[in-house]
Order: structure tokens, then C-alpha cells, then sequence
């Protein structure tokens, strides 16, 4: 089907205002949190309710269309980018369509918005504890479709442990309840398969999250260190004490210096090579014995200093700093890239050493902030990607860091998603039978990869599973492997 | 070059390979246990082999300052426990049954006990694994580090499919510190069935927070050696000020008081204590099955189960309130009539039958794994269906 006849087709089903189809019209949606990759659609529809979205998903089926699922394109994997493929914006769906205080629960549309949520929620003394630093922006679909984690995940868990159930819309348009808002999961958790696979098995209608009971205290604190391998070695100490910390959050030197000379100034020393923000939440003796604990910890684990935020201004101060703090990078350069690996976490010490020789050898400036209580590395690099010679040696450093955390035993992904940006380093960590039984997977929901295709699991990882275990010739080898053209794109 | 973790294939997945390449090409359908010990649950299996996982047990790799073990998928949870113990960790998962299960096995059938208040279910603490699939393919699926988002979720896919599409050979789970100060307060519960879901919301909207919640009947209560009348019993962990704080605020609530921490163990092996008149050498097993709602309607259903049970005195019944699961173990001889009774007392729950005599099954748990998409996985994975043919219906 034509372009023109698409849009048409589609522009019947939620108007013409919401359908997209000139260049300059869908250049903001080329890029998503990471301006470094760009993509153009070949038209983008927003459906404004869960029916235009049912009618939408059964027409681009019906005209056998590729689709890209994207909330508020806030992903910092390159995974919402529709490259000539139709991008479906469903940040228009956001109804807070039922709360329900005693059971601990809410129903929300894909494109509320994380932070409107708990905002919504917060007068009932409840949040809902995922929290990724884009959550005044990003929405629960999106959070939902990469499994999206924030700091407050050391203690809470990521979006996996706080979605109970989801309605969702198959890529051929029928709708399927996974997972049980009510009761348990009795066979297969589709909900759990569902959870984190980045828009390539449909589309969330709604999702039932699980919403908690906010502590009644909180002590968050600053500890600044003159050398990272200090901070490092107490990260591993608190984990190791058995303290649970809320969060632990690693800022260094760059990212402190970066942060303190932009709007977002948190007031962390400038001087320091690295500071711990660390949050210890439950009750109000709990967490002053907590605070005592970690204090002793990073004192004789080389902290110069320990501070307390006194008052809820002084904490979402501090909080501030590191939340906007990739936003600060943007007065560094004008694209920046960020990577997302999970080390085990003593490790530490010894994989930031190498990122340092790595950021030198290669000449670029690495801004560490990340989630150390989970090893979860966010390794920065702010740069100009129409230099060449920058962009080369930027993604060479990317690529060493890389190894180097797998080398570690880690992961190449902790939050972020593999999207675009990562699947040329998923095969570090998986074997060709693995890939292919994840490709297996995704085609038992979208046999024709018509939902975001191109993510994910690389396309010739997909083509050899039906090929024969162990030499022995498979009942099935003989189905057709999916080819380019088949993916409908 | 480095082999990444995730490409090697394990000796367990050797072995288990082998039997499911012969079983494959004579279409033998097999039974994948772990030690045999849950063996009777689930629906009936038309298995002509048992293929076992007890050969292959051990710890592949722990570093206790990560808080992470993998383990081969026949290492028992009592190992696990042992060897995590000496570090003052555990893993925080209490499925019921003997602390001989195994941790492919707990994985499989995604078990789960009271603690899952606190910590969550098999599903929230599995980092990653090794599995087989029914044609001999060997896959990993996660990692070894706590927080992972790379590929597609294998391990939610497989944990709790009951061996049905693939057979866990290595496991990587999530460990916690031991709680320096455990304290287990036991509350009563009021005699008036209609004071009882005032006595369970007052201690959930609580500023507390426990790692497991339980209520007792009289008869559960008995076995784990308190005295045979309700109660809510409630584990506290934390640091010394946190828990006695939270002590306080459930003593406000009035009627509690602290009891042996060895209730929870109790507690874990109440299935296999014949329920009725006890034969010997081996009673049949009794019939287990939970009713999950709503936390809020847990006071409501629990009334109601015990309205339908009164005339079985030996049937036991404990609830994870929090986790809105109502838990029955009934005598074998309870029959059709009991249990149809009990499932339609609860309209809008869910059901789901652990253990049951065979001509039950069909009658009271039809398949579960009714929809395409389910059928489309089971088909991927196991294109022949040899893998615990019928466990979760046909």
C-alpha cells in the first residue's frame, strides 16, 4: 500500500491532524533520547483513545505495515526509531483508569506519564517505585516495553516486579490479557515474556502496576571521596553489610563538575573525584541506625565527608543533580552517547580503572553517574557526531567498555534496552542458540516481525533455528526462515 | 579472546541434551524431576521415563560480595542454604514442601511460600539460567548480574512452566543478607469471622514493613506447635531499631506476641503431614490447591473456605494475606464434591490445584495452557511434546 493510502486509511481512523507524513513534520520523531541515531518514518499516527489504537494496529495488519511502538521517545537505546516503517505515538493514551488504595494496585493507559502517575498517587500516601531519571517525561507503556529501572530499583525492583497485568494488542490486532490483575499467573508467564521486549510483541493497552506504601522516613546523604577507587570499594561494603539502601547512586569527577556549572547545581563538592548519593528508607529508627551504619562505612572507607539533606528541599536537591544530570551534559557537546552494562558489583573498582585508560587512550572525556548498587554502569560520553574522527573514536571507546564489562561477567543492558544502539554486542553475551530461541519467541507473537522490526536479536540470528540440534534433522526445518521481505518492511 | 559466560554449555546440559536427542527421535515423553520429591504434583503425566536432575548438583560460581549464586539445576535448597549461610546470606524463597527440593525443580514450578510477602515470588529473584529444550537445543536466558535487560525474558518464560518447554540445568538467583534481628510475632485473630478482615487490613495499611504475613486456622496452627487457635504470624527483619519499631506498632494492635522462629520451617512441611487418619508406610497425598484474589478479599474468601471445610476437622488452611492466597490442604478421600464446592464458593478467584488425586484434574483444572499464544510457545520449544506431556493440561 501507498504511503498516501495509508495515511489516508489512517487519518479516517483518528483524524488528519494525527497523522504525520511531511519531513519537516517527522524530524522530532527521527531521534529519541540518544541524537546520535536518526531514522526517518514513513508517516507517524498518534491514536487518541484504546479504540483508534485497536483500529490503527488492525489496519497496518491488514495492509500488512511494519510499525514502531513509541511512548515519549525518551529510550536511550535507539529502540523507539522507525526507520521507514510507520511510528505509532501512544502518548495520547493517558488515563489513570482506576486506583485502588486497599489492594495496592492501578490500571493506567500506555502514555501516562511516570511522574504524573506519582503525582496522581503520592495524596494517598502511595508511589510506584520505578523511577527512571527521564520520569518527568517518560511514560508507563514505554517503561513497560524496555523493562525500565531508576535508582530506587536496588530496593523496589525494576518495572518487571511492579507490573501485574497488561492488556495487550497483538501485532496482527487481537487483544490478549497477560498476567492476572486480580490472582496468580497459572501457566506461562506472558506477562513476564511480554515485560521488556522493547515494542517487538505489540502494544500495552494498559497495564495493572502494583503501587507501594511510601516510607514513613527517608535520610538521604552525600559522601564525597578524593579517589573513585574509595567509593567504589564502600559501594561494595554497604551491599556487603546487608543494608538495603533505597539507592546508591556513583557520581564522578566530570559528571560533578558538569552538573555544578549547570541550572541543576546540587551543591556536590567540586573538588571531589567522587560522591555516593545513598538513600536508606522505612522507619524513623530504622533508618537513623542505617544512616549511622553507612556513615562508619564510607568514613573508614575514605570519605572526606558525609552529608544528611536536613530538609525535603536539601534532599530533592541533591536528588536534582543527579537526576538532570544527563540533561547537564548537554553543555558539553551536542550529542552524547551512554552506555547501560551491569557488572557484578565487586567489580567495581577494577572495570572503572579500565574505562579511565580507555576515555585516555582513545581521547574522549567519560562522565561516569550510574547505579552502583546494582553495577549498573551509565558511562557517558558527550560529543559532536558530524566530526568523524571524534564519532570514531568515541564508539571505539564504547566498544572497549563494552568488552570490558563483559569481560567482567556482566551484562550489555540493565535498564536502557538493547534497541538499535546494542545489537551489534548481543552476541557477546549470548550464544547463536539463544538468540535464535529469543527470535523463536518473538515470532510466536509477531510471526512477521512487523512490530519494531530490526530490534533486538539481530535478523540472522533468527534464520538457522528451525536448522538441525546436534546434526539431527528437526520435524520443522523445513518452514520457510524469515527473510528480509517477509518482515514486511 | 574471552568465552563469554552465556556461550558455554554446561555438563548438566550435556548430559540432559543426550537423553532429550534419544527421546526426540523415538518420541519418548519424559518426566523431568528434580529428586522426585514433588513428584505427585501437577496433573498426571503419561511419561515413559523419568529423566532426573539429581546427578547434577553443585555450586558453579559464588562470590559472596556480589549476592549471587549459580548453582546446576539439582542442587537442593538445603545446600543452598548451607553454603550462602556461611556468609550470613539466604535466599529468601520458602516454597513448601522439603528443603530437599531442588532448585531447577522450585524454579520450574515457580514456587513460592510465605516470604514471597517480602522478597516475591521465584519470578522476581531468578537472574538467569540454562535450559534445554524439548529438541535438544541448549539456551541461556539472563545473566549473573542483578539487574539485566538484554534479549528477550527467557527466565520469566521458563520459570513456572513446569518443565514443559524446557529443563532448567543452571540457575543464577539473587541473594540477601541474613536480617541481623529476625523476630516472629504470632496476633490473635478475632472470633467473629466478621472482625477478621478489620484484624488483616489494620496490620497491612501498617507502617510496617514484615517479610511475611501468614495467617493460621486452628489446625495449622496446632502443627507448627502454637496453640490450635487462629492467628496471623508476622516475620520482622532489619536492623535492631527498625524492627523493634515496627514490634511496637503491631503490639498497638493488641494481642501479640513473640513466638520460635521454627514455626516457619513447620510451616513449609504441613503438606506432607497426612491430613486425616494418618497410613502407614506412605499416605496418599493430599490434596493441595490455593485460591488467589484481591489482598481485600482475602477475610471474605478465607470465611467462606472455612464454611465449606467445617465438615472435614482435619483439613488445614493458611493464607499469604498480602499476597491474596488462600492456601487448603484437604485428606485424598476428600473427593470430587468437596472440592467443586470449595472452587465454586469463590467465584472471580483463582484456582490453581498443586496436588490432586488423578481423576480430579480434569474435572476441577482444565488445561492452562489454553491460548494460541501458549499453545505457539509450547509448540517452539517442544515441537514433539515430550516434555512433561499434559502437566498443565492438554
Amino acid at each position: 500500500m501507498s504511503n498516501v493510502a495509508l495515511a489516508e486509511k489512517l487519518a479516517v481512523i483518528v483524524g488528519d491532524r494525527f497523522v504525520l507524513q511531511r519531513d519537516g513534520d517527522l524530524l522530532v520523531y527521527n531521534s529519541d533520547g540518544l541524537p546520535g541515531y536518526r531514522r526517518k518514518p514513513r508517516l507517524a499516527v498518534f491514536p487518541g483513545s484504546r479504540e483508534e489504537t485497536v483500529a490503527v494496529v488492525r489496519a497496518l495488519a491488514d495492509a500488512g505495515a511494519a510499525f514502531v511502538p513509541r511512548g515519549a521517545g525518551t529510550g536511550l537505546s535507539g529502540g523507539a526509531l522507525a526507520d521507514d516503517v510507520v511510528l505509532l505515538g501512544l502518548h495520547r493514551l493517558k488515563r489513570v483508569m482506576s486506583i485502588d488504595q486497599e489492594n495496592l494496585r492501578a490500571v493506567v493507559e500506555p502514555g501516562v506519564v511516570n511522574l504524573v502517575l506519582n503525582k496522581t498517587i503520592a495524596p494517598l500516601g502511595l508511589l510506584y517505585a520505578p523511577d527512571p531519571s527521564s520520569e518527568a517525561a517518560c511514560t508507563i507503556g514505554g517503561n513497560l516495553a524496555e523493562n525500565a529501572g531508576g535508582p530506587h530499583c536496588l530496593k523496589y525492583g525494576v518495572t518487571l516486579n511492579h507490573i501485574l497485568a497488561i492488556t495487550a494488542l497483538l501485532p496482527n490486532g487481537e487483544i490478549m490479557s497477560l498476567g492476572n490483575p486480580e490472582g496468580e499467573i497459572d501457566g506461562y508467564d506472558l506477562r513476564g515474556a511480554f515485560i521488556g521486549s522493547e515494542g517487538c510483541f505489540g502494544v500495552a493497552l494498559d497495564a495493572t502496576v502494583r503501587l507501594t506504601k511510601k516510607p514513613v522516613a527517608v535520610r538521604t546523604m552525600l559522601a564525597d571521596f578524593t579517589s573513585v577507587d574509595s567509593a567504589a570499594h564502600v559501594t561494595s561494603a554497604i551491599i556487603a553489610s546487608g543494608i538495603i539502601p533505597a539507592a546508591l547512586e556513583f557520581m564522578d569527577e566530570a559528571t560533578i563538575k558538569v552538573v555544578e556549572s549547570s541550572v541543576y547545581a546540587a551543591g556536590y563538592p567540586s573538588d571531589a573525584a567522587a560522591v555516593l548519593l545513598i538513600e536508606v528508607d522505612g522507619n524513623e529508627a530504622g533508618v537513623s541506625a542505617d544512616r549511622d551504619a553507612i556513615e562508619k562505612i564510607c568514613l573508614d572507607g575514605g570519605a572526606r565527608a558525609v552529608k544528611v539533606a536536613r530538609t525535603e528541599a536539601e534532599r530533592g536537591r541533591l536528588w536534582q543533580g543527579r537526576k538532570k544530570a544527563f540533561g547537564a551534559m548537554g553543555r558539553m557537546a551536542p550529542h552524547l552517547v551512554v552506555q547501560d552494562a551491569v557488572i557484578p558489583r565487586t567489580k567495581l573498582a577494577p572495570v572503572l580503572r579500565r574505562i579511565a585508560e580507555i576515555a585516555a587512550a582513545n581521547r574522549v572525556t567519560v562522565c561516569n553517574v550510574f547505579h552502583a548498587g546494582d553495577g549498573n554502569l551509565h558511562p557517558n560520553i558527550p560529543y559532536n557526531a558530524d566530526d568523524p574522527d571524534e564519532s570514531e573514536r568515541v564508539h571505539r571507546s564504547m566498544g572497549e567498555i563494552m568488552h570490558a564489562c563483559v569481560d567482567a561477567g556482566g551484562s550489555i543492558t540493565g535498564e536502557h534496552g538493547v534497541g538499535l544502539d546494542k545489537i551489534g554486542y548481543i552476541d557477546l553475551i549470548f550464544s547463536a542458540e539463544s538468540l535464535r530461541a529469543m527470535c523463536r519467541l518473538r515470532e510466536v507473537f509477531d510471526p512477521d516481525h512487523r512490530s519494531n522490526p530490526g530490534k533486538v536479536v539481530p535478523i540472522h540470528a533468527c534464520q538457522e533455528w528451525r536448522a538441525t540440534p546436534a546434526g539431527r534433522k528437526s520435524p520443522a526445518s523445513e518452514l520457510v526462515a524469515v527473510s528480509a521481505e517477509s518482515q514486511g518492511v | 579472546m574471552t568465552i563469554p559466560l552465556a556461550s558455554a554449555i554446561s555438563p548438566a546440559a550435556d548430559a540432559v541434551r543426550e537423553v532429550i536427542l534419544e527421546a526426540f527421535g523415538g518420541t519418548i515423553p519424559l518426566r523431568v524431576s528434580g529428586r522426585g520429591h514433588w513428584i505427585d504434583a501437577g496433573r498426571p503425566v503419561p511419561a515413559k521415563k523419568i529423566l532426573s536432575l539429581a546427578p547434577h548438583s553443585g555450586v558453579v560460581d559464588y562470590v559472596p560480595g556480589d549476592l549471587t549464586i549459580t548453582v546446576r539445576g539439582g542442587t537442593t535448597l538445603r545446600e543452598i542454604e548451607q553454603i550462602v549461610g556461611h556468609e550470613r546470606q539466604w535466599f529468601p524463597l520458602d516454597p513448601y514442601g522439603s528443603d530437599d527440593g531442588t532448585i531447577g525443580a522450585t524454579v520450574a514450578t515457580g514456587s513460592f511460600g510465605p516470604l514471597a510477602h517480602g522478597f516475591g515470588r521465584a519470578r522476581d529473584l531468578v537472574l538467569g539460567l540454562e535450559f534445554v529444550t524439548g529438541d535438544g537445543r541448549v539456551v541461556r536466558g539472563g545473566g549473573r548480574v542483578v539487574k539485566n535487560v538484554a534479549g528477550f525474558d527467557l527466565v520469566r518464560l521458563i520459570t513456572g512452566s513446569w518443565g514443559t518447554i524446557g529443563i532448567v540445568t543452571e540457575v543464577t538467583i539473587r541473594l540477601y543478607s541474613l536480617p541481623p534481628h529476625p523476630l516472629t510475632l504470632a496476633l490473635k485473630v478475632p472470633d467473629a469471622p466478621s472482625a477478621l478482615a478489620q484484624r488483616i487490613k489494620s496490620l497491612l495499611s501498617a507502617p510496617i514493613n514484615p517479610l511475611a504475613v501468614e495467617l493460621l486456622d486452628a489446625e495449622v496452627a496446632g502443627l507448627v506447635g502454637l496453640p490450635c487457635r487462629p492467628a496471623i504470624l508476622v516475620e520482622l527483619g532489619g536492623n535492631e531499631a527498625a524492627v523493634n519499631s515496627q514490634k511496637d506498632v503491631i503490639a498497638a494492635l493488641g494481642g501479640a506476641s513473640e513466638v520460635f522462629p521454627e514455626v516457619w520451617r513447620r510451616l513449609r512441611v504441613l503438606d506432607d503431614l497426612a491430613a486425616g487418619p494418618a497410613t502407614y508406610p506412605h499416605p496418599e497425598p493430599n490434596i493441595v490447591l490455593r485460591i488467589s484474589s484481591l489482598p481485600g478479599r482475602v477475610a471474605d474468601i478465607w470465611n467462606m473456605v472455612k464454611k465449606v471445610l467445617e465438615p472435614l476437622p482435619s483439613a488445614r488452611v493458611h493464607s499469604s494475606v498480602g499476597l491474596g492466597i488462600v492456601r487448603c490442604i484437604l485428606p485424598p478421600s476428600s473427593g470430587f464434591e468437596t472440592v467443586h464446592t470449595l472452587v465454586e464458593s469463590c467465584p472471580g478467584a483463582t484456582v490453581v490445584c498443586e496436588r490432586m488425586p488423578r481423576e480430579l484434574w480434569p474435572l476441577i483444572s482444565p488445561s492452562v495452557v489454553a491460548d494460541k499464544i501458549s499453545q505457539g510457545i509450547k509448540r517452539t520449544f517442544d515441537p514433539q511434546g515430550i516434555l512433561n506431556p499434559c502437566i498443565l493440561g492438554s
